[in-house]
């Protein structure tokens, strides 16, 4: 049962004095079954932040339409939009986007409290997600007193603790050293096994490894796709800089 | 040729932050030209010279003290916020090879060129400003005639004094900044947080001390003398005691707000209360010296109002008739009634109207009735014997019923008869109400005068700040906005949480000037009293229409920063 489903989706910028118009997608669709982990891989200005944007609900397709279990974003009203997006979507984004005034603690029930969810239930929800993550020790701690793998670990902590029915993630290790990512995209991993569906835009191979499926875009329109099978991690990683070398884009590391 | 490389670059470096740098210029223009006004009015000859013209002046030096020790904090305080965001540029510099010695000599170059444009601009604007509000003020009160309005040197000189220590303490700081820094460090500082600082609570509480003590003695002491000289010791602990709960009271409730989770946890709360701390960080010195200054703009404008409007009470207190006229305790029965019927004669001449007791006047008594002078009165040209003892006056005591150009005039034509013919009696007094009305007219108009002029300067310092706020705040609100959006907060939540923040902001000082005020109404009551002036009613009206037109005053330039704010945020 795909979980995703994008259709047909095309996105036209107008530029400042409307004079000339930019493709920045056109006809992109393909399927994410619950429990995947998805890469999408592209290079500068291929086209994949809009996509993810719109995946994301943040950006409206110009033709086009997304469902997630079935329900048409399109039909979402404006105002339940942030709501839907609360309760259903799960985000990491490449600069964090940590609040500086909220502790690490406050930052990840954020989602929880603007949901209005009782204390004690939010305490009970918070404890095993930061134990998985490693970082219970940081809770009382303020953003700009850790690391910046730490910040994206209490960011992943901040998308999961909705319990969402699908984790978005922009070029989550694209701020962070290779060591810092390599642990990062373990935790992306576990969270995969124990069932979360992930779709993770990159322009790294590296990462794009430790997914189970990698789509590639170019030029705002799908190249093509690669499954794991049966590889391991490096395996993978050869195949995908190896059809990145046809594409003519992207960064090995 | 080298020298000339660090002038250029600062030069241009001045230029392209022209947005950093234009409100620095500013700044130090206004805060300049308002120290030169307040100072040149207080060494100007004409305050020296009005009557009670010693209490002015203490009030003025109290108030020019008061006030540089806010011009250096807030200089202090504009250059750290634009230091701060020019970090990253220094450190740029630093890996483009530039000596950490060279970037403080350009940074010294820099400050130069914005503290000698400044003062330069600050004096036009002083001599300018400063002659135009003058004349503006002149005519909507009428005030002391033949005043003018000059800056004398010292006061010059004193400026000078106070902004060259400003700017060695600028420059030598920014230089300790840039050397104690490496350079990656620079790169990375503009986004560093604060951390929850510690011995917050004592703080607080002496804050919280202080100021239940400047109440308690504001609101209890009753004698005017002691008043007017507990004044400036209260005041100082009121200012004191501001900073302190603006600065570590605000945090420490925020801190016990937060320690309760079940009202911490509510959305609307829950980014209040952060969104809280971080503003108080920020601003709370801001706000603390905005509750100040408009604390003393409340108490300057209403006492001086309340003189104003009072006088006509004030004076009717010290002449409880529109005039008297001393008899010489030798008069004879004759030359009284004389007098009067000369009396009656300028009045006719002059349209107005007579009353007076005169029963009490005559001091002859009748032949062997000397041992009973305290019985007998004098009604319809004879001696009447009355039960009651009787107090002889030593005056006509005038009741005068008609226009008030006409009292007056009936009153110096009694002076210019009286003068000459009253020739046995040269020191024949006449003290009336009516010129010393517009004697009291004169000299609380040019009081009155005195205290728009530090209300238009205190709301000058006040824009600055409020301008320096919204748009520091703009800056890191945009981020958080953007942030709690992506999280999925709506719109209109985000719209609700900022707004409720920024009413916060609004009404702190507010409220907190509102509050010293209730406390000082009593105080400034029982000071006036000093003056003459015995009618709380008035002094509390006048209190309570200063602090309304000021909130409205406050709320217009609060609406206009708003907008920076709002365009900086959306942008």
């Amino acid at each position: 049962m795909s979980l995703l489903q994008v259709k047909g989706l095309g996105k036209v910028y107008n530029t400042k004095l409307g004079m000339r118009q930019c493709v920045a997608l056109k006809s992109v669709s393909f399927e994410v079954i619950e429990g995947e982990f998805v890469a999408i891989m592209g290079a500068s200005g291929s086209g994949k932040t809009t996509l993810l944007n719109i995946l994301a609900s943040l950006d409206k397709p110009t033709t086009g339409d997304v469902l997630l279990d079935g329900t048409s974003f399109s039909s979402i009203p404006d105002r339940e939009l942030s709501e839907f997006r609360r309760k259903h979507l799960g985000f990491v984004f490449q600069d964090f986007n940590l609040l500086d005034t909220f502790s690490i603690k406050d930052n990840i029930l954020l989602p929880l409290v603007l949901m209005q969810m009782p204390v004690r239930e939010m305490e009970e929800r918070l404890l095993p997600i930061a134990r998985q993550l490693g970082i219970t020790q940081l809770l009382s701690k303020y953003p700009f007193e850790v690391s910046g793998g730490e910040k994206q670990r209490a960011a992943i902590a901040r998308a999961v603790i909705t319990d969402p029915r699908i984790l978005l993630a922009d070029e989550p290790t694209g701020a962070l050293d290779s060591k810092a990512s390599a642990s990062l995209l373990g935790q992306l991993t576990d969270l995969h096994q124990i069932g979360k569906t992930i779709v993770m835009v990159t322009h790294s191979a590296m990462a794009a490894s430790y997914a189970s499926r990698v789509l590639f875009i170019s030029d705002g329109a799908l190249f093509s796709q690669l499954y794991r099978g049966d590889d391991n991690n490096r395996a993978f990683f050869d195949r995908i800089v190896a059809n990145l070398s046809i594409l003519g884009g992207g960064d090995i590391a | 040729m080298r020298k000339f490389f660090y002038f250029k670059l600062a030069l241009s470096n001045v230029r392209r932050n022209k947005l950093t740098y234009l409100p620095y210029l500013i700044a130090t223009a206004v805060m300049s030209g308002v120290f030169l006004l307040i100072s040149g009015l207080l060494f100007s000859k004409g305050l020296t010279n009005t009557p009670s013209g010693d209490t002015a002046r203490m009030l003025f030096a109290f108030g020019l003290v008061v006030y540089a020790v806010f011009t250096f904090f807030f200089m202090l305080y504009i250059n750290n916020f634009l230091i701060k965001r020019r970090k990253k540029e220094f450190g740029l510099y630093g890996i483009l090879g530039l000596d950490k010695r060279h970037v403080g000599r350009v940074l010294v170059w820099e400050n130069t060129f914005v503290f000698g444009g400044g003062l330069v601009i600050g004096s036009l604007i002083a001599l300018v400003f400063g002659r135009l509000l003058f004349l503006l003020l002149m005519k909507l009160i009428h005030s002391i005639p033949g005043s003018t309005f000059s800056i004398p040197l010292i006061a010059f000189g004193l400026m000078f004094a106070l902004f060259f220590v400003i700017f060695l303490v600028t420059s030598v700081s920014n230089i300790i900044r840039v050397h104690t820094a490496s350079p990656i460090a620079l790169l990375s500082s503009e986004k560093s947080g604060e951390k929850d600082k510690k011995g917050l609570l004592p703080l607080a509480l002496l804050g919280l001390i202080l100021l239940g003590g400047a109440y308690y003695f504001a609101w209890t002491t009753e004698i005017p003398g002691i008043a007017l000289g507990l004044f400036f010791p209260l005041a100082i602990a009121v200012i004191i005691a501001t900073y302190l709960l603006f600065l570590c009271g605000s945090i420490v409730v925020l801190r016990l707000l937060r320690m309760k989770k079940s009202l911490y946890y509510q959305p609307d709360h829950f980014v209040t209360i952060s969104g809280m701390f971080h503003r108080m960080r920020q601003n709370a010195r801001g706000l603390a010296t905005i509750c100040i200054l408009s604390t003393m703009l409340v108490v300057t404008v209403s006492g001086t109002l309340s003189l104003y409007l009072g006088s006509g009470e004030m004076m009717r207190s010290m002449y409880p008739y529109d005039a008297q006229v001393y008899v010489p305790e030798t008069a004879t029965t004759q030359q009284i009634v004389d007098f009067d019927a000369t009396l009656n004669r300028i009045a006719a001449e002059h349209n107005v109207t007579l009353s007076a007791d005169k029963t009490k006047l005559v001091r002859e008594l009748p032949e062997g009735e000397e041992f009973r002078r305290n019985n007998f009165v004098w009604e319809d040209s004879e001696f009447v014997e009355v039960p009651t003892l009787i107090f002889y006056d030593e005056a006509f005591r005038l009741d005068i019923e008609g226009k008030t150009e006409d009292c007056l005039a009936f009153v110096q034509a009694v002076r210019d008869q009286f003068g000459q013919s009253f020739n046995e009696n040269p020191n024949l007094i006449v003290a009336d109400y009516y010129t010393a009305m517009e004697d009291g007219y004169g000299f609380y108009g040019g009081l009155l005068f005195l205290g728009a002029f530090f209300a238009v300067l205190f709301l000058a310092v006040a824009v600055l700040i409020l301008y320096f706020k919204q748009v520091s705040e703009g800056y890191e609100d945009k981020e958080r906005f953007e942030i709690l959006q992506k999280v999925g907060m709506d719109d209109h939540q985000v719209k609700k949480t900022i707004n409720s923040q920024v009413l916060w902001v609004f009404f702190l000082p507010l409220g907190a000037t509102a509050l010293h005020m209730l406390f000082a109404s009593k105080l400034m009551a029982w000071m006036l009293k000093t003056f003459m002036l015995y009618d709380w009613g008035l002094v509390l009206t006048c209190i309570a229409g200063t602090l309304v037109a000021f909130t409205l005053l406050y709320f217009g330039i609060y609406r206009v920063t708003a907008r920076t704010y709002y365009r900086i945020v959306r942008r």
